[in-house]
């Protein structure tokens, strides 16, 4: 029974009901924004390496577009279905209103598998799908970016094959291009830089100092080491980091209760946040179990690494001296924790406002690709940290003011700002 | 103080005597090879050649004479002190040499002479009667010659010249040619000829009529002045009945078989030795340096002599190999040959393998391009006869009842019997043999590798068994034959190793004879800064095995490549990864992400320290930052990460210190002419060895050398395993007949199986996620590679987690399968993931993939046995008891009363098949290999099983506070291997101090079973008793490890304890 399985366009939908419910949002604004306003299904006829051909399922959904143009990533992926797009394309559409960048929601894809496809078919694929839909995307109506297996490399194939097709150099087609080649600098820093620009502000709220501050991460990868360097800068000491360790197959934390060295640990990293642990132990690094993270004794916890990483079962090990949990990661609390996280009243940054430093930074890309002028790194961080300043900012106002947990909080002042565009577009 | 100097340095004098000896011999070899010398010429360079060769050149002067003519060394003047030895051809006394001392020396065996001298002057003198022989034989040759050419375009009848000139040079070359011609006429119905033969026939037994055979008598000396008669006749009978071209070219081939007869009698004699051979070889290739013509069976009779002579008896093996070598490419072979006196010995498998599949690419490469390309690294070889004649020379025969000696005393040894082997010295003409082979290589580095003789022997894997050493080859020449030496005594050793036996006993194949032949190879490369290293090396198979998207094809082969020796590539390694490559379909990658490609990337490299003088594994990238450009080829192996992004470099990178570079060698991959190269290879090797082949290669940068061939079932993944035809239905679990690659599961105790109808129906995505944890914790407490996984889909699919279930590598990383099940859906059947998204986690710890397709034509999938069997996930993990409808786990032993599944892989038929195998139907179906892995692995459990009681019995319970000793875990189960640890629960209820106690009371047992366990098995496993304590507490609310304690499934076993009352 395919109907009675997991649905994530109704869950989607569910969600935006209930935000919809707070908002007493009328008949037609929930009717507008339960649906996509367009969506495009189209074929795209590749001829394989081996001189066969194979038509390919491509799709395109905009979900709204009244705050800006759509903004969304392009997935390939073997079993995609129309619902998983639709429901990514609505989330987009909310992730671009909380930082409140005026773009609008979209999301795409290949039903395809690259794992089965040489570059040259994968090539094939890219261009196919811009020819399809190169009316109705562009600068100025439907930003793609990368997403599931797909990198810079299809978005350069997408570039050229647009520009190929409109005559001319458009660079704000699309983003997650490389830098040099229409791509912003400050990408890397970003997400992690946004993780502590909120974090500094709800400090500053809760009456705390950054420099009388300490906090345990999980996770030592990109997002983790650029929350810290940035979390040090402004006096913060972090004395204990978790990551992954790829020959043992588990987590390990590491723990140094006079504040770990970030430099020290870069340097006996991987490229993907693995620390060594025996040099970490002769660095006079204590090593404990996985989730000794979660246990310390810390003002603030940043889950940065996977979903799902706050339980139900661990959530009770989180210190009373917790204040501040920063949600790194994308979806790293279970509904069941983050219940217990809200009777406990600690401080929530929820993810989509934590980590919304890397889409604010995409649209920065977008906008320097517009001008086809580019800033330099301090530039765009500067910019960085004035759009989530100001996003956190309205969030914990309207949390506040609502007594709203911050996650419904930064849900309500999203949907509400893409309602009200709508309303005064006259759309409805 | 007289023989106080150490073993080397009468090594070293031995070899500078030898060396003499050797550099004379060498200078009479070049005079007597160079074709455009006169006699005379090349008698007196022979003159002037042997002086040095004697103990005290400067008073030694040297005389040949040959049928009176003499030659002689500059200040000639005979003496009383004289070595003499005499010159002949063919028993005839032709001349002789004389050498002279002009002063009186210090009388040695043979007046002033050593023994040593004797036996080289009689060597030259036997020297030259070949070399005269040859010249004659070489005379009328060429006088054939110029009388087959001034005969071609005249008259008929002039055929006569050559046989006349036959006649009066070589007798009894003519009367056997007659006769040969005489049976061609016969056999071709000539009356006159069988009248003839008739006569000769009688008139040789003597006997008018009748009773021919069966004559006990002496046969009559017929007069030769009767022979010649018959001959002559022969001839002319000849003449009327054939043509003088016809004549002319059987006589000229009768000739020539004649004149290669010496060396099929030396081949097809069993006790001629190599030197004899190589004897009658050069002797061959002297006679007519460009090849005799020979007719086809005699060349190919002469091929399969000599094959079977230096390599195997092998069928298979001999009847491919004869059609690729030729009589020269032996006469190389026994030049790079080292050997001791009288040897009989043969290669070995290895280098027999690689041999023919050289050969065989040469032979095609005159057609295809890409085959011509490849090179083989200079290479020497020790005859497997070397090792016995090393282990006679310093009398350590007794060595080889090692085999027979249980295993840890074997292993306790072993180190012992290397050192043993490394002070015990080489039998001298090994180490000449040797010191050429330094001379030849130079001070490139070498490896030194084993080339048993078991290896030929279909079904025996030894690869990796035997050692294989890698010598810097730096220093003078002394240091480097040291190390040589060293090393090779090393690998000798290594015959007797702990590990190459224990595999013999378990194959049969204990009894063999020890011979191993050893291959001393140039390594492939380049010095690059301090470090030698090939640009890349592998391995490469013409059928693959592992394949990771339903668009690769068996046949489109698979590589395993890495930057540096090829080391890293052969072994599957647990640190890191080689790259894959299907070159049938080198598109398709196995990683696809930048972050993939990134993590499944080569980090380290295997390469030779010059400096050092050893070989290392170090950071690529390290190596990259120290050494940049000058890494060959470096832009086909590397590309730059950058921005989520991987860039192949164009021309050269900027800053190697600043850059990420990563081994991905997409320059290779879109180059495609090495690609291209390797299937070729692959393509040809196995329709000419009729097998698929697994191939070693190395690649400086310009050029592809082959370093080994074998065929593919030799290595470990690779066998297809027979499906059985007769099996009743309901012991067939699922059956299956797509993408099937070879191999055996045996022995699985348990099933993990996600029912993929239920699995859709999960409406909750937390639900959804809550499987994917179960999975992970069941990975963990189910025995280690005795569990499948079969579930829906695609395993470990990150983004939309309907499709499979969400699981890491770690989540499934003790499984011995993983099955992904396509139902149908409506009418379409969905994509599986092909495991992608761990692939090389996979496969670098051999957990094999297979998918399953239930819905098509002619499977079986027995949902019944896997809905209905008692499921104990509940059991296992209680707190995920709400997953139980979607969930099932299996204890296969007990659903069954006692049967395991057996998972049996065939690629060649495309099928597949799990069966439910009674343990005791087992041994009869499975080959004996598979009775010694099941037994042997019995004896680690009962082992284990034996020490617990022990430990329990010596256990003081009120000394210590205990109140109950239990066994769980693998040894209680019966499933523990070598590497398995015993797992105890300990009822524990005393004070700290008695707890302080007993940790240390069973801390010593720990120590002492792990080297015990190392001692039997050679397994290096640290605490190797794994103590849970449990307090009374935890006994009543059984919680902790104190649920095992009567538990419904697995119970953990109580052993009585000392002072305990039952």
């Amino acid at each position: 029974m395919a109907d009675k399985s997991f649905n994530p366009f109704a869950m989607a939908q569910a969600q935006f009901d209930k935000v919809a419910d707070i908002l007493n949002l009328d008949t037609a604004t929930r009717d507008l924004l339960r649906y996509p306003m367009r969506e495009y299904h189209f074929n795209i006829p590749i001829r394989m390496d081996d001189g066969s051909f194979k038509v390919f399922r491509g799709f395109r959904v905009q979900h709204n577009d009244s705050r800006g143009p759509g903004k969304g990533g392009i997935r390939f992926h073997p079993q995609e279905t129309i619902d998983t797009v639709r429901a990514l394309a609505m989330w987009m559409t909310w992730k671009c209103a909380v930082v409140d960048i005026p773009l609008g929601g979209s999301k795409g894809g290949v039903v395809c598998d690259p794992h089965n496809l040489s570059m040259r078919e994968q090539e094939q694929i890219c261009r196919g799908w811009v020819r399809q839909i190169s009316r109705d995307v562009g600068p100025v109506k439907d930003v793609p970016a990368p997403d599931v297996m797909t990198n810079a490399q299809h978005m350069l194939w997408m570039l050229d094959e647009f520009e190929a097709q409109h005559n001319g150099k458009f660079p704000g087609f699309i983003t997650g291009k490389p830098v040099g080649m229409g791509g912003s600098l400050g990408r890397t820093e970003a997400t992690g830089y946004g993780v502590i620009f909120t974090v500094r502000e709800a400090l500053r709220e809760l009456g705390m100092h950054p420099e009388e501050t300490t906090a345990s991460f999980q996770g030592f990868g990109n997002v983790s080491q650029y929350a810290i360097q940035l979390y040090n800068q402004l006096g913060g000491t972090v004395i204990c980091v978790s990551c992954w360790d790829q020959e043992d197959q588990t987590s390990y934390s590491f723990r140094k209760k006079d504040g770990v060295n970030l430099e020290e640990l870069q340097k006996i990293s991987d490229k993907f946040g693995g620390i060594q642990k025996n040099k970490a132990r002769d660095l006079g690094y204590e090593i404990l179990p996985a989730e000794a993270w979660i246990e310390q004794d810390v003002d603030i916890l940043v889950p940065s690494a996977i979903e799902n990483q706050v339980t139900a079962e661990n959530v009770t090990k989180i210190s009373k001296q917790v204040k501040i949990i920063a949600e790194g990661a994308n979806g790293p609390t279970t509904p069941e924790a983050d219940k217990i996280i809200h009777e406990r009243g600690i401080f929530m940054i929820p993810d989509f406002l934590a980590n919304a430093g890397g889409v604010t930074c995409s649209y920065f890309e977008q906008v320097q690709s517009n001008m086809n002028y580019f800033w330099e790194k301090d530039e765009v961080l500067g910019k960085l940290d004035v759009k989530m300043t100001a996003a956190y900012l309205a969030v914990s106002a309207l949390a506040r003011k609502r007594e709203l947990y911050m996650r419904d909080a930064a849900y309500v002042i999203s949907v509400s700002r893409v309602a009200q565009a709508c309303k005064d577009r006259g759309w409805v | 103080m007289i023989s106080q100097k150490n073993p080397l340095e009468n090594v070293i004098d031995t070899l500078k005597e030898r060396a003499k000896e050797l550099n004379c011999l060498y200078s009479i070899e070049e005079a007597l090879n160079d074709r455009n010398l006169e006699i005379e010429q090349a008698f007196q360079k022979v003159v002037n050649a042997i002086p040095p060769g004697w103990q005290y050149p400067d008073v030694c002067e040297a005389i040949v004479d040959y049928r009176g003519q003499r030659f002689k060394t500059s200040e000639f003047k005979r003496t009383s002190w004289m070595l003499q030895s005499q010159i002949k051809v063919q028993e005839e006394i032709v001349g002789k040499i004389e050498v002279f001392y002009t002063e009186e020396r210090t009388p040695a065996d043979e007046g002033p002479f050593l023994k040593e001298e004797r036996k080289l002057i009689d060597y030259i003198a036997d020297r030259l009667g070949h070399y005269l022989l040859h010249r004659n034989i070489r005379e009328i040759f060429t006088n054939i010659q110029t009388v087959k050419e001034s005969i071609s375009d005249k008259e008929k009848g002039e055929w006569r010249i050559i046989v006349d000139l036959l006649r009066r040079t070589d007798q009894n070359l003519y009367i056997r040619v007659s006769r040969k011609m005489m049976n061609y006429l016969s056999w071709h119905g000539v009356d006159e000829a069988q009248n003839l033969m008739q006569q000769s026939t009688s008139s040789r037994t003597g006997i008018d009529s009748g009773d021919e055979d069966e004559v006990n008598r002496p046969q009559r000396k017929t007069t030769m002045r009767n022979i010649m008669q018959i001959s002559d006749d022969i001839f002319d009978i000849a003449g009327k009945h054939l043509t003088a071209q016809e004549i002319f070219s059987f006589v000229q081939k009768w000739i020539h078989e004649d004149k290669s007869s010496f060396l099929i009698r030396t081949l097809e004699n069993q006790h001629s030795s190599l030197s004899e051979i190589s004897e009658a070889l050069t002797r061959y290739q002297h006679l007519a340096p460009d090849g005799i013509e020979l007719s086809d069976s005699t060349q190919k009779a002469m091929n399969v002599l000599l094959i079977r002579r230096f390599f195997t008896d092998q069928l298979e093996f001999i009847n491919i190999a004869k059609n690729y070598v030729t009589v020269t490419d032996f006469h190389d072979l026994l030049r790079h040959l080292v050997y001791p006196m009288n040897s009989q010995g043969k290669l070995g498998g290895k280098s027999a393998g690689l041999f023919l599949a050289y050969k065989i690419l040469c032979r095609m490469g005159e057609r295809l391009d890409l085959c011509s390309d490849v090179g083989l690294p200079k290479t020497w070889y020790i005859s497997s006869d070397g090792l016995l004649n090393f282990l006679h020379f310093n009398n350590l025969e007794e060595v080889i009842e090692q085999k027979y000696k249980e295993i840890d005393q074997v292993r306790q040894e072993y180190p012992h019997i290397i050192q043993l082997f490394k002070n015990s010295q080489m039998p001298s003409e090994i180490i000449q043999g040797l010191s050429v082979v330094l001379d030849d290589i130079g001070d490139k580095p070498i490896i030194v590798r084993s080339s048993s003789l078991l290896e030929d022997r279909l079904g025996s894997a030894f690869s990796g068994k035997y050692k294989s050493l890698f010598l810097a080859n730096r220093g003078d020449k002394e240091t480097r034959m040291e190390a040589l030496l060293d090393a090779i005594a090393e690998v000798y050793a290594s015959t007797f190793g702990p590990d190459p036996i224990e595999y013999r006993a378990s194959r049969g194949l204990l009894d063999f004879h020890e011979e191993m032949g050893i291959m001393i190879q140039e390594v492939v490369g380049k010095k690059v800064g301090n470090y030698f290293l090939p640009a890349f090396a592998g391995v490469a198979f013409s059928t693959n095995e592992f394949r990771w998207s339903p668009r690769i094809k068996r046949n489109d082969g698979l590589i395993r490549m890495v930057p540096g020796l090829g080391t890293r590539a052969v072994d599957r390694l647990s640190d890191d990864y080689p790259v894959l490559i299907a070159p049938g379909q080198p598109g398709l990658r196995v990683n696809i992400t930048p972050e993939d490609v990134i993590r499944y990337s080569p980090k380290k490299i295997d390469v030779i320290d010059l400096e050092q003088n050893t070989f290392v594994t170090m950071e690529y990238a390290d190596l990259v930052k120290e050494v940049g450009d000058s890494y060959p080829a470096l832009n086909k192996i590397i590309s730059i990460a950058k921005d989520h992004h991987i860039q192949q470099v164009l021309g050269f990178v900027e800053d190697f210190q600043r850059e990420d570079v990563v081994v991905t060698f997409d320059g290779i991959v879109n180059d495609g002419k090495f690609l291209q190269q390797v299937k070729t290879i692959l393509d040809v090797l196995r329709q000419k060895l009729d097998t698929p082949v697994d191939i070693e290669f190395a690649h400086d940068g310009k050029k592809f050398y082959l370093l080994q061939c074998r065929p593919q079932s030799f290595s470990q993944d690779s066998v297809p395993v027979p499906i059985p035809r007769e099996i009743p239905e309901e012991r067939i679990i699922f059956s299956a007949n797509r993408y099937i690659s070879n191999g055996k599961v045996p022995d699985i105790t348990h099933i993990v199986y996600i029912d993929p109808a239920k699995y859709t129906e999960v409406e909750d995505l937390e639900e959804l996620r809550l499987i994917g944890r179960a999975v992970g914790k069941l990975n963990k407490v189910l025995p280690k590679r005795r569990f499948i996984l079969m579930g829906p889909g695609r395993w470990g699919s990150r983004g939309d987690i309907k499709l499979g279930v969400s699981v890491t590598y770690a989540d499934i990383s003790n499984t011995a399968v993983l099955i992904e099940v396509a139902r149908k859906k409506g009418n379409y059947v969905p994509d599986l993931s092909f495991g992608t998204h761990f692939f090389q986690d996979l496969v670098e710890s051999s957990i094999r993939y297979l998918p399953l397709y239930p819905d098509d034509d002619g499977i079986v999938f027995n949902e019944s046995f896997l809905n209905r069997s008692p499921n104990i996930l509940e059991e296992l993990l209680p707190e995920f008891s709400q997953l139980n409808e979607v969930i099932k786990v299996i204890d296969v032993q007990k659903a069954t009363a006692g049967s395991v599944l057996r998972i049996l892989l065939n690629a060649d038929l495309d099928e597949g098949m799990g069966v439910l195998s009674a343990p005791s139907e087992t041994l009869d179906i499975y080959s004996a290999e598979e009775y010694q892995m099941v037994t042997s692995s019995d004896e680690n459990w009962r082992w284990r099983l034996s020490m617990a009681k022990k430990i329990a019995a010596e256990l003081d319970a009120k000394r210590f506070g205990v109140k109950a000793f239990y066994l769980f875990g693998s040894t209680k189960n019966a499933i523990a291997g070598p590497g398995s640890d015993i797992d105890v629960i300990i009822h524990f209820s005393g004070s700290a101090k008695q707890k302080k106690e007993l940790d240390l009371w069973f801390e010593g047992w720990s120590l002492c079973l792990s080297e015990l366990n190392y001692l039997r098995t050679g397994y290096r496993a640290e605490n190797l008793l794994d103590v849970h304590y449990v307090d009374d507490e935890e006994v009543k609310k059984k919680s902790g490890f104190a649920v095992k304690i009567g538990a419904v499934t697995d119970a953990a076993r109580p052993l009585p304890l000392k002072n305990q009352k039952e």
